[in-house]
């Protein structure tokens, strides 16, 4: 723990200053060190995970003669960032006949454009990303990172 | 450093027929790296060869990315069941 962060929580302790100031202390800190220091529980789970769950399961209300789909998949998140970096394989060249075709189904968009970092920021955005459906003939649907 | 995965557990089955696979990589990743190894030159040479193409660096990095690819395989985890059919692909 750095000397400030320890001045302004024995500040807090000595009742010098109050939680709100010290909270705005500690977040103007980390803004001028560029390193809050304290990670939550919540932001630490978020860079530990590790990998892209998707799970189907039956509904237990179904009838006996209905049919049970079950899906469990787990995909590691180093497998969706080493596919991503096999896009820096296409040469240039490539590129450009690409989008040509592109363009003669009508879409307008650029592959040159896609970088790999680019969708690195993409992937870490998803770390985020939950989907809980539940009920209907399906069951339940879930899909998360962990 | 991401570590290959060590073995790979597959298991098929269906309505009437069953299958069910154990590799141990770690067997089989000696003998890749020796067919990588002899394919090196060849590899080097068809590198200079579509260099004024602009394919040099596609050949050239392709090896290293796809071992990426395939170090980032482990922990890959695929379960579908659907009623008596499953199936099952495990890299551990």
């Amino acid at each position: 723990m750095s000397e400030n962060r320890r001045r302004i929580l024995d500040m807090l302790a000595e009742g010098k200053v109050s939680v709100n100031e010290a909270e705005r202390l500690l977040a103007a800190m980390g803004e001028s060190t560029g390193d809050t220091g304290f990670s939550t529980a919540g932001e630490t789970a978020k860079d530990e995970r590790k990998y892209l769950r998707v799970v189907v399961e039956p509904n237990p209300d179904a009838g006996p003669g209905a049919e049970q789909h079950r899906v469990n998949i787990r995909v590691p998140m180093a497998l969706i960032r080493a596919g991503v970096k096999l896009t820096s394989l296409i040469p240039s060249n490539a590129t450009t006949k690409i989008n040509e075709e592109l363009h003669k189904s009508g879409v307008d968009f650029d592959v040159s454009n896609i970088k790999p970092e680019n969708l690195n920021e993409l992937v870490d955005a998803m770390k985020d990303l939950e989907i809980d459906v539940q009920g209907g003939q399906e069951g339940k649907v879930r899909v998360y990172f962990e | 450093m991401m570590r290959p995965p060590l073995f790979l557990k597959m298991r098929f089955r269906g309505k009437h027929r069953r299958f069910s696979l154990w590799l141990p990589l770690f067997l089989i990743g000696p003998l890749l790296l020796v067919g990588a190894l002899i394919l090196l030159p060849l590899v080097l040479l068809a590198a200079i060869i579509l260099f004024p193409f602009g394919w040099s660096l596609t050949v050239l990095m392709f090896g290293p990315l796809v071992l990426r690819v395939l170090c980032a395989l482990r922990g890959l985890q695929v379960d579908i069941q659907d009623g008596k059919e499953q199936v099952y692909i495990s890299f551990k």
